[in-house]
Parts: C-alpha cells; structure tokens; sequence
C-alpha cells in the first residue's frame, strides 16, 4: 500500500517540475525573441579574403532544366555567387535585389561581363521553374541553380558557406537556411578574393564596388 | 479496485505536498532565469501585478513591405514602441492582401515562426531586416510598389491596431 501511495505523489512532482520547465522555456524564449535583432550599419563594405576561394565544384541544373557547371560556365566572368532560397521573405530577396539594382547601373558592358549564380538551399521545394520564376523577378540574367542537396552543401562549405538542409517541424512548417555571404570571384584567376556578408550588399556599397570586382581588383 | 476511502485521500495530501514544493523550486527557478519581480507572474509575463501598474501604450511607426520576386510570399516590417509601464505582445497579424500571416525571428540565417512577439514596458518591438519579420503567405495578388497593404496587428492586451504599408522596392532598407 505504502509503495502505490508513493507514486501519485512522484507523478505529481514530475508533472509539476515538468510545468516548470515549460514556464521557464518559454520565458527563455520570449526573452530571446526580446532582443530587437537589427542589421548593424557597416559601412565597411566587401571583405578582402587573405585566402582566396577557389570555385566549387558544383555541377547542378539551371532554371531551364540544363546541366551546369559553375566552374566551367562562369569561367574568365566577374561572378557573385549566393546561397539562398525562396520561400524565403526577407534576406534572400533582399540580397539578390541589391545586386539587381547595383547591376543595372553598370555599364552595358559592364553587365554582359558579369555572373550571378544563386544556388538553392532547398532544392526540393526550389525546383529549375520555381527559382525561374523567382529570379525573374528580380532580373531575367540571374542564373539559378538546384540539384542534389549534398552536392550545394559541400560546395557552400568549401567556401566557408553554412547552409542546412531543410527540415519539417512538427507543425508542419518547413526550416531552411540561407547563406550569411555573397562571394565575389575574379575574372583574372577565378577565385573569389572578396566577400560581402549580410548587411554589407546594400547599394551604397555594391554600387560603388561592384565595377572594381567586374575588373577584378580589390575594393 | 484501489481501496478509496483512506487512501485516496492520503494520497491527495501527499501529492498536494509534492505539488507544492514543486512550486516553490518552479517559482525559484523561474524568477532566477528572468529576474522578475513579481511573483504573481507565470514565466515572467508580469500579468495581474499590483507592482507593474499602468498599461502598454502601444504605438505602430515605420510599417512597409518589400515588392516580392513573386506572388509566393511577402515580408512585412513594422516598429511598436511601448510608451506605457506594461509589457504587451503581438499574437498575430491579419491582412488584406494574404491569406495568412506569421510571425518570424531569425537565428543563425534561419527563420523560425513564433507565437509571439513581446513589446516590452517601456520599450520596442522592431520587426526589421534581418531579425524579426511578418511572413505574409497565401497571397491573393503580388504587393507591387505603389500600393499600399493594410496590417491588422492583434496584441495581448491592447486589442487590435490598424496601420497602412505602403509596398516598396525589393531591395528597400529604412535609413536608421
């Protein structure tokens, strides 16, 4: 008797330490969400790498459906590369729109000289019409491409590029993951000396840096 | 099939005790974690509290919505300041250009939905580039730039707040 008594009592300490823990993950939580995450203002510009990226190897499908290989398509270009997706409201947009403003300033020859290759970070989702209609959007020359998720991470990571696969939470909603960084690649030696990182695309910056990487010189 | 009468009761009592001391070190634990005063609280809300009088005096500033590449989803950016000496939140958000409406923060270059999002006492609620945003999905047309979106904001406390956003260019960043 004494031994079943016991166990309503420990069921209700769990059970209450249990209400605890919640009350405290989500008071953990709220205070996260607290802090107002704001973009600093950088007015620093791209970052010259003292390594140079070589390009990755990423062989993937095009908006069109085509094979292509980034190494041998953009070869000798001026190329900014993103990773990115697009059921994605904020940062991947945004990104892409400043190089689209920042591009159509250029010089016309300037712009048929010039790369941009956005790579899909959730390739189930960004099939080769979903990232064309998206790109189109922003400008028809944006190349977009999607493929076989380990192919993207390991060519992300070879340039020191973060990206997760997509998952589904039990609610149902999708997680995925964009780059923090667009990498620009030389047209003199193909490899990428520079780096812009999140809040640094702006087009107070790429503007004015943008016909020097075109020329493949520092900014 | 257990005997009722005397243990049921005793049972009670004990759990009753258990519950109790279970409280005290939840309560402990809580108000350590967020260094909150008021003990009423459940998690820090400070709700019902004689010591946090007044309330949230909500104001909804700087509300906009970047044109979207297509027709898919929107974002949607907006600042609260909280004059009053009570923290609010914003629970969630309707609109009349998308079926459905979240609520974002951003860590580590991943979006993640939240249920809310606290306006603090005295303090801000920025949804800005970068961190915390509206994801307007299910949209019935493309937000272009010119038009303008109106925002139902629904708060805990203080009801709901109407404010219209105007659509910008893609790429557009308020200045700080």
């Amino acid at each position: 008797m004494r031994t079943t008594r016991t166990v309503p009592a420990a069921a209700a300490l769990v059970a209450a330490a249990a209400l605890a823990l919640t009350g405290c993950g989500t008071d953990a939580g709220g205070k996260a969400a607290d802090k107002p995450a704001t973009v600093e203002k950088q007015e620093k510009g791209g970052t010259v790498l003292d390594q140079p990226f070589d390009k990755p190897d990423l062989t993937l499908t095009d908006t069109r459906g085509d094979k292509y290989d980034f190494i041998e398509e953009t070869k000798g270009h001026p190329t900014l590369l993103y990773f990115g997706y697009t059921n994605c409201p904020d940062v991947c947009p945004l990104t892409m729109s400043n190089i689209a403003v920042a591009k159509s300033k250029l010089s016309k020859e300037e712009q048929k000289k010039l790369r941009v290759v956005f790579v899909t970070t959730d390739p189930e989702r960004d099939t080769p019409e979903e990232l064309g209609k998206w790109l189109r959007g922003q400008d028809p020359s944006f190349i977009g491409l999607t493929g076989d998720f380990d192919t993207i991470q390991a060519g992300a990571r070879s340039l020191g590029v973060s990206v997760e696969p997509s998952y589904k939470k039990k609610n149902g909603d999708i997680v995925s993951t964009h780059g923090a960084q667009v990498l620009a690649f030389s047209p003199k030696d193909d490899k990428a000396h520079v780096l812009y990182t999140e809040g640094n695309t702006d087009p107070k910056i790429l503007d004015g840096e943008l016909p020097q990487i075109i020329k493949g010189e520092n900014p | 099939m257990t005997p009722r009468p005397l243990g049921a009761a005793a049972r009670r009592s004990l759990a009753a005790t258990a519950l109790g001391a279970a409280c005290v070190l939840a309560l402990g634990a809580c108000s350590s974690s967020s260094s909150s005063s008021s003990s009423s609280s459940s998690s820090g809300e400070k709700k019902g509290s004689a010591e946090t009088s007044g309330r949230p005096e909500l104001k909804v500033s700087g509300a906009y919505v970047p044109q979207p590449p297509t027709d898919k989803m929107a974002g949607g950016f907006l600042t609260v300041r909280n004059s009053g000496g009570k923290a609010d939140k914003l629970t969630s958000v309707s609109t009349d250009v998308a079926g459905e409406v979240e609520m974002h923060e951003t860590v580590e270059q991943q979006m993640r939905q939240v249920e809310s999002l606290p306006v603090p006492a005295h303090g801000t609620l920025k949804l800005a580039r970068g961190g915390n945003h509206l994801m307007l999905m299910e949209l019935k047309h493309k937000p272009v730039k010119g038009q303008t979106v109106t925002f139902v904001l629904h708060f805990a406390k203080s009801g709901s707040v109407t404010v219209k956003a105007p659509v910008e260019a893609t790429n557009y960043t308020p200045e700080k």
